[in-house]
């Protein structure tokens, strides 16, 4: 019998009752690792030597988790998928993954992403790429490829994500699972390697959404460590869940939504967008009432844009302690500039180092008023619209992306001068710090495709629920992926 | 004709302490001209020299100082563990001066 493929409440009760037992799940979890690595690559590390712990009345106690490999976990190698920390083992661990340690949780694996979340192909970390465990010619997305593919294949029930653009939601919707981050500082993100400061998130990515609840319960808190923590000890996460929705209010952005809108759209975008309008059927069977809502065009072309401005420049100032002089490989040099540099040409995989070169010229003094505090402008324009809809309505409900997951041969991490906002929109859920959650809402071409919810700061609740209460009304809540080679 | 030149994205390069290789160097100088035009979309947007630039999602968040106590810190020994080249307590860097 497998017990990786179950929900937490169902392991637990199965726990406190021993019918199984905490090794026993390790011993699931870590077979079910390697099978994986063989076939997807989704790990940096596998914990072989992974210990049981006591089964309390804390519903994760005793179960198996996979770590993104940017969340330092003390004692345990942390690279960032980056061969610039490929030897770095961290002396604490992360304030969320101490979080989910007292609670009972076990680590068994670190998972691959893309260089330091620099990417959204799962094609970029330093022990190579990472493929759709529905479809091996696919990719998972990224960054957080490595626990989209592990989760998706019921290697556990969680593992833990960042988001700083879509890194936690796209992937989700490509492995046909759940992926939510929470309102900014409601996770302290102490511990997790930063890329841009000002919009990075910690998540979970899960299989239904009362699990997601239950890990960001367990991870969340105010934390000394992270001044931008707020205190969040009032919230439970997994009350709201089991209301009626009935009466919510739910806006969806016609521009991006409606297929009038793409010239010469394609088969998949069609499906895509049919299926989506499908998803907001079932939403007003539940009693949600869906309204169309208009944003300029003009400001959702800016997204992609604004995101790559903000997201290059801080990450710039993010990776100046990178020099390989206290850790990290060590480069020769004649002198200690000569060392970094030695280091850092080295280290830096050629896709990362294009958005660091894109960061030092938007921060060119005679560019910084253009394009940075102009991306800064731009970004609270669209927060502005947002919030304004969030005034009339609970929730945002859009598609991810445009269609399934792409081909790994057609992956590409070039800023695509045709980028559509649709493809790219998840990325306000950052600059607002909004809660924002992905569940799985169909299948296209045989490969999963998902829809996303997100809501004003401090709402986390009002989104769960609704999310909750569509995905019951759906069918592929808990679902593990299996594989299909079929392309259509 | 680009308007970016190999030096130019080089120098961006170097001043981040960053060298890029010659296939490096060519792959940006290669899309630099769609970057720019990209990113310039942030340019189209209408009035927005009177907006607040945005730097942190919460606008209504307050900061407590923390009590200035002192805590245990981590033993240095446990510090030096990821240092490649360490001389008893301390990390070994080339000689800076003279």
């Amino acid at each position: 019998m497998s017990y990786m493929d179950k929900s937490i409440k169902e392991i637990h009760k199965d726990l406190v009752q021993k019918k199984v037992s905490s090794q026993e799940l390790i011993d699931e979890s870590i077979k079910k690792s390697h099978e994986i690595q063989e076939k997807y690559n989704a790990f940096v590390t596998i914990l072989d030597g992974a210990k049981p712990k006591e089964v309390t009345e804390e519903l994760i106690s005793g179960i198996p988790f996979g770590v993104k490999d940017n969340y330092s976990t003390k004692g345990i190698l942390s690279t960032g998928s980056s061969n610039t920390l490929r030897d770095y083992i961290p002396f604490f661990n992360a304030t969320s993954i101490e979080n989910l340690l007292n609670k009972g949780a076990i680590i068994v694996n670190k998972t691959v992403l893309d260089e330091f979340g620099m990417g959204g192909t799962g094609t970029t970390g330093h022990t190579g790429i990472v493929k759709n465990p529905w479809n091996p010619l696919h990719m998972c997305a990224g960054s957080s490829a490595g626990s989209a593919c592990a989760v998706a294949a019921g290697v556990y029930p969680y593992a833990t994500g960042s988001d700083t653009g879509d890194s936690i939601r796209k992937p989700a919707a490509y492995c046909g699972i759940v992926g939510y981050k929470p309102t900014y500082g409601m996770i302290s993100r102490y511990g997790l390697f930063p890329f841009a400061s000002s919009l990075d998130h910690c998540g979970v990515l899960t299989r239904n959404v009362e699990d997601a609840a239950i890990v960001v319960n367990a991870m969340k808190g105010k934390d000394k460590n992270d001044m931008t923590t707020w205190d969040s000890s009032k919230i439970d996460l997994t009350k709201s869940l089991y209301e009626n929705a009935k009466g919510k209010k739910l806006a969806y952005i016609k521009e991006l939504c409606n297929i009038e809108y793409y010239k010469n759209a394609d088969e998949t975008l069609k499906k895509h967008l049919e299926n989506f309008k499908n998803t907001l059927s079932i939403c007003k069977e539940l009693g949600i009432e869906v309204e169309e809502i208009s944003i300029d065009e003009k400001l959702l072309n800016a997204i992609a844009s604004t995101y790559v401005v903000i997201s290059c420049a801080e990450a710039t100032s993010n990776m100046s302690n990178l020099t390989g002089i206290i850790f990290g490989p060590r480069e020769e040099g004649k002198n200690y500039v000569e060392m970094i540099k030695n280091y850092r040409t080295k280290n830096f995989s050629p896709l990362i180092k294009r958005r660091f070169v894109i960061g030092s010229y938007v921060l060119q003094k005679e560019n910084k008023d253009r394009y940075f505090f102009n991306a800064q402008r731009v970004r609270r324009l669209l927060v502005d619209e947002w919030k304004k809809a969030f005034q009339k309505y609970d929730a945002i409900i859009l598609p991810v992306g445009t269609g399934p997951a792409p081909l790994l041969k057609e992956s590409k991490d070039v800023i695509d001068e045709n980028t559509k906002a649709l493809e790219e929109h998840l990325q306000v859920g950052n600059f607002g710090g909004f809660p924002s959650i992905t569940i799985p809402n169909g299948f296209i071409n045989n490969l999963p495709v998902g829809v996303n919810i997100t809501g004003n700061c401090y709402e986390d609740e009002k989104v769960l629920n609704i999310a909750y209460q569509l995905e019951n009304k759906m069918n592929y809540k808990n679902q593990i992926a299996k594989e299909n080679n079929d392309e259509i | 004709m680009s308007t970016f030149t190999k030096e130019m994205v080089e120098e961006y390069a170097d001043k981040l302490l960053i060298g890029l290789t010659e296939e490096e160097s060519d792959m940006v100088l290669s899309e630099f001209d769609t970057i720019d035009k990209n990113i310039d979309i942030i340019n189209t947007i209408p009035n927005i020299e009177q907006v607040e630039p945005m730097s942190f999602c919460l606008d209504d968040f307050e900061v407590d100082l923390r009590e200035d106590e002192i805590e245990e810190s981590i033993k240095i020994e446990e510090l030096l563990q990821n240092c490649d080249e360490v001389s008893d307590r301390e990390i070994e860097v080339t000689k800076v001066v003279g």
